[in-house]
């Protein structure tokens, strides 16, 4: 079956995921769809699989036009994924998880038997010796990433789309999942695999399509035609306007306001060094899932640190809980999910603000109104935040004056260091400028930060140094020239550089 | 400032759209029910209502359920649910009446001896959910039975009567009319609203409620959130256990049976939120009035109780369908 999508287009509020995206697979063939954080990639495999409704652009199976309503739609006409993160039940057997979108009835019940023959067809389409009966739960991460292989096809599938599927998997189980995708495009499958790892896109896909801000710059091109470093500048060589902030100064000789020697965490990081100064905006650039934000909540206590020191303005500190991090070290940190993690909602943005210095604040126990005021006027006014009143609920704010009223609580608390985490997802692209700047400007009055960021132009524009992060390690550190083109460059080849010690 | 919004202790915000004005008008909407079924009821009786002797009553009988509410709305407001606040209620009150007549205390200590062993109890609750992890609502509902069964141990099903002349002379008086234990009530409310609108440990605990993962990030401590929301509403039940000493000559292995209920229906229909952050101690005193009136108008027309019961009920259910109502409405435009 061939699948063509052409024109694709969608907008969120305030960004343009995809414009005029095509992507067009052929039957018995491996098709790599690549691109860089941001490019679009996710969303493109979104609108396949019948998640978003395209704002413009056309599917066609075979030449029909197609239309899904939603996931099973998607999946009735022959297109099936894996998505990245797991999507199995683990209480439920291999077989009831495989048979779960069209559980076989017979009167009304399910129909046990049938279950586990369909199961068991689809586990041999994988040549797949697993007993339908084990629990889920109780294998092992890249068995039940076959299953969810397994699962895709257990409808008449011709279309897989395979979303990361080696990222948390070992060599050896990669090179078993290869085998299969290859004897699945042996018997006229097509397969669209998005993957950064570019060793195993060029080992097993035929044809390449690469997106880049939205829309496809090669489109199901012989992957043969191209050399490593030319499918990174493909991916990388976006057009950039850069918003050019003042040059701060910072000073190296000082004691760093944060250092990381040999650190490791229970969350698997090994052997992390990292600084960052007074002054300094250091970014930490890396894929998602490489592991940035768990650091992060290693360094808040909310995870632990395993090994190696953390140094807060020179003095070893072993920080155990949130409120350590904030009362003894000034540690602040604005989360990425502001709506989840960043924000009370359902209260007004004063409390929101004020959460953090409440105990500081009261006087016996009581809260003065007064003093509370007084210090929400002062950090929404600097960060120009627009209220309609103090008593307006936070939930009822844009995302970027949310994301401003997340961060205003951590100045607020006179934290001078701050780690924040991808701040401007989701944010108009004006907003994102003001908020650019708001972070030069604290950093311009001495405050340490740490940026997470996917967004490559994000950390280019704000970083004196960029930390690159891959697999829970940082594979280097760069001081930040603030050319994009050739940062890009530099910083791209760091996270597709092979693992040193990843023999295979 | 309206009256409505003085003793809200989650103000609503500002009014953009027509149904955000409902919505900070839900307490104003109460306030109204409250008043026309009062004056309905008043036509209805000739007046009767408004005899001294009535109207006196009324506000007596209305001091329990109002603290009650309030101790359930403790509890909501971190997302949890108390089912030991009834029984909690009776075990205090029974202990109280064991201290004066068996144990020969005298009032002054008996009273603070109620809010104690109240305390003590939801911080038995409240330790047994911040270390076991287990549903509030399991926990609470074993130790209701626990409470249950230590209620009636205290005396079995006898009675107790004449503990103290002179709390049970409090439970009668009245200074302008307005009975003692009503302004004891109402000076509780304020306490409690005071509690969530301007302490750390109130506001942390509105925190642990509208979003734990938030209130952890900004160095909040759920457990102690946890802890506190438990105890106060233990404390609470502590409270409504002396206003029933005070307004009741006699207790008995029974007192509290019937609060469970009404502890919900308060804060339920006063507009507080199941999954916890808001809360309204204006809106759970207006309710728990709301309520009484529907039981003084049994009372006068001599309506079978099940009724009440079965309107109580619905009545609740309605509020928490208008609560899903009003929270999808606010999702949709945030």
């Amino acid at each position: 079956m061939t699948l063509l999508a052409e024109g694709l287009t969608k907008s969120f509020p305030g960004v343009r995921a995809l414009s005029g995206a095509t992507l067009s697979v052929r039957p018995g063939s491996v098709h790599a769809l690549l691109g860089e954080n941001g490019a679009g990639k996710s969303t493109l495999v979104k609108i396949l699989t019948g998640v978003y409704r395209p704002d413009a652009g056309r599917i066609l199976l075979d030449g029909a036009p197609m239309r899904f309503g939603s996931p099973l739609e998607a999946l009735r006409a022959g297109i099936g994924v894996v998505h990245q993160e797991r999507n199995l039940v683990p209480e439920f057997t291999v077989a009831e998880n495989i048979a779960l979108q069209h559980l076989p009835r017979r009167f009304g019940l399910v129909d046990r038997a049938r279950m586990r023959a369909e199961a068991r067809r689809c586990l041999d389409l994988l040549d797949l010796d697993l007993d339908p009966d084990t629990r889920v739960g109780d294998l092992s991460v890249a068995q039940a990433q076959l299953v969810e292989i397994a699962k895709a096809l257990s409808v008449d599938t011709r279309v897989l789309l395979l979303d990361e599927p080696t990222a948390s998997l070992t060599g050896d189980e990669a090179d078993r999942l290869y085998r299969i995708v290859a004897r699945l495009t042996a018997t006229g499958h097509a397969v669209v695999l998005v993957s950064h790892k570019l060793e195993e896109v060029f080992a097993v896909a035929d044809t390449v399509t690469v997106l880049r801000d939205g829309h496809s710059v090669a489109e199901a091109q012989p992957l043969a035609d191209y050399t490593r470093d030319q499918i990174v500048d493909l991916m990388v060589g976006r057009a950039h306007a850069a918003v050019e902030l003042g040059a701060r100064t910072v000073d190296r000789g000082a004691v760093p306001a944060l250092a990381l020697t040999g650190v490791s965490t229970g969350h698997g990081h090994r052997d992390l060094d990292l600084t960052v100064a007074k002054g300094e905006i250091v970014g930490l650039y890396g894929l998602v899932g490489a592991g940035r934000t768990e650091l992060a909540r290693a360094l808040l206590g909310l995870d632990t640190i395993t090994a190696g020191e953390v140094a807060v303005h020179g003095t070893p500190a072993r920080i155990t809980s949130v409120g350590q991090a904030l009362g003894e070290h000034r540690i602040g940190y604005v989360p990425e999910d502001r709506k989840g993690e960043g924000l009370f909602l359902e209260q007004p943005i004063a409390r929101n603000v004020g959460v953090t210095v409440w105990r500081r604040l009261s006087r016996a126990g009581l809260l003065p109104d007064r003093a509370e005021r007084d210090l929400v006027a002062r950090y929404t006014d600097l960060l120009g935040i627009r209220l309609a009143s103090p008593r307006q609920l936070a939930g009822q704010l844009s995302g970027g004056n949310q994301q401003k009223v997340s961060l205003a609580k951590w100045l607020a608390a006179d934290c001078d260091i701050l780690i924040v985490d991808e701040p401007t997802v989701g944010i108009d692209v004006r907003t994102k400028a003001a908020f650019h700047e708001l972070l030069a400007g604290l950093a311009a009055q001495g405050r340490a930060i740490l940026l997470i960021s996917s967004d490559l132009p994000e950390i280019v524009t704000l970083a004196d140094r960029i930390a690159v992060m891959a697999d829970r390690r940082i594979r280097g550190t760069l001081p930040n020239t603030r050319a994009y083109d050739e940062m890009a460059q530099r910083v791209i080849r760091l996270v597709h550089a092979p693992l040193p010690q990843e023999v295979r | 400032m309206t009256a409505a919004e003085t003793l809200t202790a989650q103000p609503v915000a500002a009014p953009r759209r027509g149904w955000r004005r409902t919505v900070r008008g839900s307490e104003f909407t109460l306030v109204t029910i409250a008043l026309i079924g009062f004056v309905a009821l008043t036509v209805a009786t000739d007046g009767n209502m408004l005899t001294a002797g009535t109207l006196a009553a009324f506000f007596r009988f209305l001091a329990v359920p109002m603290v009650i509410g309030l101790a359930q709305m403790t509890v909501l407001a971190i997302g949890q649910m108390n089912l030991s606040v009834g029984v909690l209620t009776g075990f205090c009150a029974m202990v109280s009446a064991w201290l004066m007549l068996a144990a020969g205390w005298p009032a002054v200590l008996a009273v603070p001896g109620a809010l104690l062993l109240g305390a003590l109890v939801g911080l038995v609750n409240g330790i047994l959910v911040v270390r076991t992890r287990i549903n509030a609502f399991i926990v609470t509902l074993a130790t209701m039975t626990i409470v249950d069964g230590l209620r009636y141990g205290v005396n079995g099903p006898r009675t107790y009567q004449d503990y103290s002349p002179g709390l049970q002379r409090l439970g009668q008086a009245s200074v302008l009319g307005i009975p003692v234990v009503f302004i004891v009530a109402v000076l509780v409310a304020v306490a409690v609203w005071l509690f969530f609108a301007r302490t750390v440990a109130g506001r942390h605990l509105l925190a642990s409620g509208g979003s734990p993962f938030a209130a952890r990030l900004s160095g909040v401590s759920n457990d102690r959130s946890i802890l506190v929301a438990h105890t106060v509403s233990g404390l609470l039940a502590g409270v409504a256990a002396v206003l029933t000493l005070a307004q009741s000559g006699s207790v008995n292995a029974t007192i509290g049976d019937d609060l469970l209920l009404p502890s919900f229906a308060a804060p339920i229909i006063g507009g507080v939120a199941l999954a916890g952050g808001v809360v309204s101690v204006l809106g759970t005193s207006v309710a728990a009035f709301i309520v009484r009136l529907v039981d003084v108008t049994q009372a006068q027309f001599g309506i079978n109780r099940r009724w009440v019961d079965l309107i109580v009920g619905a009545v609740v259910l309605g509020a928490v369908l208008v609560g899903a109502v009003r929270q999808r409405l606010s999702r949709r435009s945030s």
